[in-house]
């Protein structure tokens, strides 16, 4: 039953790939504070559409003055990510979280590890010799993922028309695997606008 | 009588007692002062001793309380590194990040032991919590997640019944995913443990917020509460909590009533110090205000003595105002009494001569007519004649010292008489009966007397009159017996004085008729039972009638017509003759004036009155009020002025002439016959006395001694006049011999006023018919 719903909103997309709308969230904590870095990913109304995934953010995550930059990157499934030390000092990456438990130890100046990605979900990284570096990958499985900006907007266009599963995912999110799961009704043409906000545990 | 009722009156009794004692008084008052004064120093020892030991456990509770701080402070960072440390290990992130359950336990359970430990905790960020958790009950487990959750990180935190301190630390892998928590027992022992740092057992407890009595919730502060009694010191305060919303209580205590048993023995002490002083302050008083008071009582006893009559005297033991007080009250009780001797001494004794006077003498007299072998006793009233001539004559020094000398000598002539100055010159004598008579001891008196006295140079010759009363017969009492004594002198007196007389009944009768006609005298004046009469003097050459001479009369209501023999004496001794003598000048000039101016009035004039100073005035009022002329006014005065002090009788004899009035001396040739004041005064006539013209019809020397007085008178320019003519051979004589004038009974008796007038016609008539 799921699945012949599923053929047909995917046949349907195909039939009209012209009606399609945007979505434009609006991240905010519980005091109505833009928050940023928060990661929403789009699961529309007829599914994902195959073919290779691409972000225009590339898949590289650096280290450079003791910080992992970007805070948090999205790349899809199956992606290598390279983390190239811009320090002088050395780093020890590793990651505990289900998705890819790894370890990149030790590596200096110029040095450039990678790692390959295989499952979707949110990856923490670390640094064992500087307990404050902290980072995140979020390894995604479709196209419509974005990160809010500083004023916590997140715009994701191109959307099919219909209720689409709309995920926000923030490190110190509260709640399952540091997720919030919101349904869209998304129009034909046109944006839709909504204001979303998150509980969000006290950094420390 | 109830029991009660008794003890009520001996109360009562014994505060009047109280009240009326001053030792009592000021032992009473100081007394109270002192236990007051002590009580006052107990209790404030007490309360400053309360106040210091309650200070002394706030200062220690505060200790305590900021010792628990710092010690909790301290475990707190200890465990609070601790779970730090493992937080941070690697290999304890990876078995928490890849959910190595059985790595993390034993992780957990070896650092129990390392860090001696009572829990170590693994809490995940799921809530789950793992390690040694069989103490803690699932709600108690969901707190705990809550509060790591909420960023609590230290603080107390109670499982089951057991507190603790515990500290927790996040795990970052490198995302939060759970937090240590090491957490160490802080049940009673411990605390007690804590406890034992400070100097005193604050009993410290922690206890949940629910448990503390509702009144230490509202006040974090200190208070005392009362349990079991004793009364208690409690200080609450809150203490840092893991979970915010089970508050945990800090509670120090202490026991002040223990506090103060520590103090109790300085108390008793000052108690028993204050109990001895004040028994020693209540002797004390006592014994020094008994010492201040036993003299006020002895002198108090004294002046009931003294008052009582008694001779008292105060031992004077002390120089302080007490002992000049006492001297001083000695020296009074002295000087009272030799003012009392002395009183009567005067009392009793005469001042002139310190003989016993009047009172003493009757006192004596009384005393021996009582005394069983008495009552026979004799007793002499003397006087000394004349006595005043000579205190006139040579002063009253002298006068004195004669009386001195008087008491000497009577005193030397009865040596064993009581002898006493009446008065003036009145001695008397007491004798007892027995030695001589009666009769002797007066003839002694006398002649004792009558010998010459030398008072400073003047050789003094007196006579003296004695009375004498002897009892029982003249009197039964001291009175009677001294009042007829003295009758007896005045007997003895009017008799011819230098002798002396006995009592007679009869001088009783007399004394007493003489003291009737006194006070009648003093009525006749006033009711005019006196009136004169006047005796016509005739003029032998002029052969008429010349003058009146002016006789008083009295016409007693009752006993008629009384003598002037009898009253004029009694009128001069008690010196009625004065208002009498006015009387009768005045009555005689009034008359005199409606007489012809020829005929001159006599009126006669008693030594007594011609002595008064006021004569010459009396004189004057009595010419001037009746208008006669005053050679009309003829004063007929006695020989006897003579006797005594001749220039002042001269004197006034002479202020009188100045007034133009006539002096005629009367009685002439009678008392004391001397010629030489008729030299020193003119007088305008001599009246011959009576006894003379009787003596004309029986002596042939009687009309030479006529002649004599006759020749003198004429040869001095002297009227003369002949006084009792009775019978016509007198004044055929007395004619012969040249006498001027005839008075008496030949002619007329003496008169009313109210027949002068015929008087005078029948004699004219007689005349022209002659």
């Amino acid at each position: 039953m799921n699945e012949s719903r599923l053929l047909l909103v995917a046949l349907s997309l195909i039939a009209s790939p012209a009606i399609a709308g945007d979505l434009d969230l609006r991240i905010v904590d519980s005091a109505g504070r833009p928050v940023s870095d928060a990661v929403v990913t789009v699961r529309p109304a007829g599914g994902i559409p195959a073919g290779p995934i691409r972000f225009p953010w590339g898949t590289t995550m650096v280290q450079q003055n003791i910080a992992f930059a970007p805070h948090v990157l999205i790349v899809p499934v199956g992606a290598t990510v390279k983390f190239p030390n811009k320090d002088k000092v050395r780093h020890h990456v590793y990651s505990f979280s289900k998705p890819a438990k790894f370890e990149i130890k030790l590596f200096g100046q110029d040095e450039s590890r990678s790692y390959t990605f295989t499952s979707a979900g949110a990856v923490a990284l670390g640094c064992n010799i500087h307990d404050a570096m902290s980072g995140f990958i979020k390894v995604v499985d479709t196209p419509f993922a974005t990160k809010s900006n500083a004023a916590g907007q997140a715009r994701i266009s191109g959307l099919a028309t219909g209720t689409a599963q709309v995920t926000v995912w923030h490190p110190l999110l509260k709640g399952k695997d540091n997720e919030l799961l919101i349904n869209l009704p998304i129009p034909g043409s046109g944006t839709v606008s909504k204001s979303v906000p998150l509980a969000l545990r006290a950094s420390r | 009588m109830t029991r009660a009722f008794r003890l009520k009156r001996r109360w009562r009794r014994w505060r009047r007692a109280a009240r009326s004692t001053l030792t009592i008084r000021m032992t009473l008052f100081y007394g109270a002062l002192f236990v007051a004064v002590t009580t006052l120093t107990l209790f404030g020892t007490r309360n400053a001793i309360e106040i210091y030991a309650e200070n002394v456990i706030r200062r220690e509770m505060n200790v305590g309380s900021a010792l628990f701080d710092r010690i909790s402070a301290m475990q707190l960072r200890q465990l609070g590194q601790g779970a730090d440390v493992l937080a941070s290990d690697f290999g304890f992130r990876e078995a928490v990040g890849t959910g190595d359950a059985p790595t993390i336990e034993s992780a957990l359970h070896s650092l129990e032991g390392r860090f001696q430990l009572d829990h170590a905790l693994f809490v995940r960020v799921d809530g789950t919590v793992m390690g040694d958790i069989k103490d803690l009950s699932r709600p108690e487990q969901d707190q705990l997640y809550d509060a790591l959750d909420a960023g609590r990180t230290q603080g107390v935190v109670r499982w089951g019944s057991d507190s603790h301190i515990a500290a927790a630390a996040p795990v970052r892998a490198p995302i939060l995913t759970g937090w240590v928590v090491f957490a160490r027992n802080m049940g009673p022992a411990d605390l007690n443990a804590l406890a034992k740092l400070s100097s005193i057992d604050l009993h410290p407890q922690l206890m949940p917020l629910a448990r503390v009595a509702r009144a230490d919730k509202a006040d974090s502060g200190m208070r005392e509460v009362m349990r079991d009694g004793e009364l208690m010191l409690v200080q609450t305060r809150p203490v840092e909590t893991l979970i915010k919303t089970a508050p945990e209580m800090l509670v120090l205590e202490y026991s002040l009533t223990r506090a103060m048993a520590g103090y109790a023995p300085i108390l008793w002490a000052l108690f028993g110090f204050g109990a001895v002083g004040g028994v020693l302050a209540v002797a004390g008083v006592f014994a020094a205000s008994r010492r201040l008071t036993q003299p006020i009582v002895a002198l108090e006893a004294a002046a009931r003595k003294v008052s009582a009559g008694e001779h008292a005297q105060v031992k004077v033991e002390t120089r302080d105002e007490i002992g000049r007080l006492a001297q001083s009250f000695n020296r009074m009780v002295d000087a009272v009494e030799a003012r009392e001797a002395q009183i009567a001494h005067m009392a009793f004794h005469d001042a002139l001569t310190g003989l016993p006077n009047r009172a003493m003498l009757r006192e004596q007299v009384a005393l021996g007519l009582t005394r069983a072998e008495g009552g026979n006793l004799m007793l002499f009233c003397i006087d000394i004649d004349n006595f005043k001539s000579i205190n006139e004559s040579l002063g009253h020094p002298v006068g004195d010292a004669l009386l001195c000398e008087v008491g000497t000598r009577l005193a030397a002539t009865c040596p064993s008489g009581f002898v006493a100055r009446l008065a003036g010159d009145e001695f008397a004598v007491k004798l007892r009966a027995g030695g001589q008579t009666a009769d002797q001891a007066g003839r002694a008196i006398v002649a004792a007397l009558a010998e010459p006295f030398d008072i400073d140079g003047h050789r003094i010759i007196v006579s003296a009159s004695v009375g004498i009363a002897l009892s029982p017969q003249d009197g039964a009492d001291a009175t009677s017996l001294l009042k007829n004594a003295e009758l007896a002198l005045h007997r003895a007196k009017s008799e011819g004085k230098g002798s002396h007389r006995f009592f007679e009944s009869a001088m009783d009768a007399e004394a007493q008729a003489r003291r009737a006609l006194e006070t009648d005298l003093h009525d006749a004046l006033r009711n005019g039972e006196l009136a004169l009469h006047f005796q016509p003097l005739f003029g032998l050459s002029q052969n008429r009638v010349t003058a009146f001479e002016a006789l008083l009369r009295w016409q007693h209501p009752t006993r008629g017509m009384v003598s002037p023999v009898h009253f004029i004496p009694l009128a001069e001794e008690t010196g009625l003759i004065i208002p009498i003598g006015e009387w009768a000048l005045h009555e005689a000039c009034r008359i005199a004036a409606t007489w012809p101016d020829h005929i001159r009035v006599a009126v006669n004039i008693s030594p007594i009155q011609f002595r008064s100073p006021n004569l010459a005035a009396v004189v004057l009022q009595a010419l001037a009020r009746s208008g006669i002329a005053a050679n009309r006014l003829e004063l007929e005065i006695t020989e006897s002025l003579f006797i005594d002090n001749v220039e002042a009788t001269l004197s006034s004899l002479h202020s009188l002439r100045a007034l133009g009035v006539r002096v005629a001396l009367d009685d002439f040739g009678t008392g004391y016959s001397s010629l030489s004041y008729l030299r020193s005064f003119p007088f305008d006539k001599l009246k011959i006395d009576r006894s003379f013209i009787v003596d004309l019809l029986e002596h042939k020397g009687a009309t030479a001694i006529i002649r004599a007085i006759t020749t003198l008178a004429d040869a001095l320019g002297i009227e003369t006049t002949a006084e009792g003519v009775e019978h016509s051979e007198q004044l055929d004589i007395l004619r012969a011999e040249g006498c001027g004038q005839i008075q008496g009974y030949l002619f007329s008796r003496p008169i009313p006023a109210q027949d002068v007038e015929a008087l005078l016609d029948k004699l004219d008539g007689a005349r022209k018919a002659a």
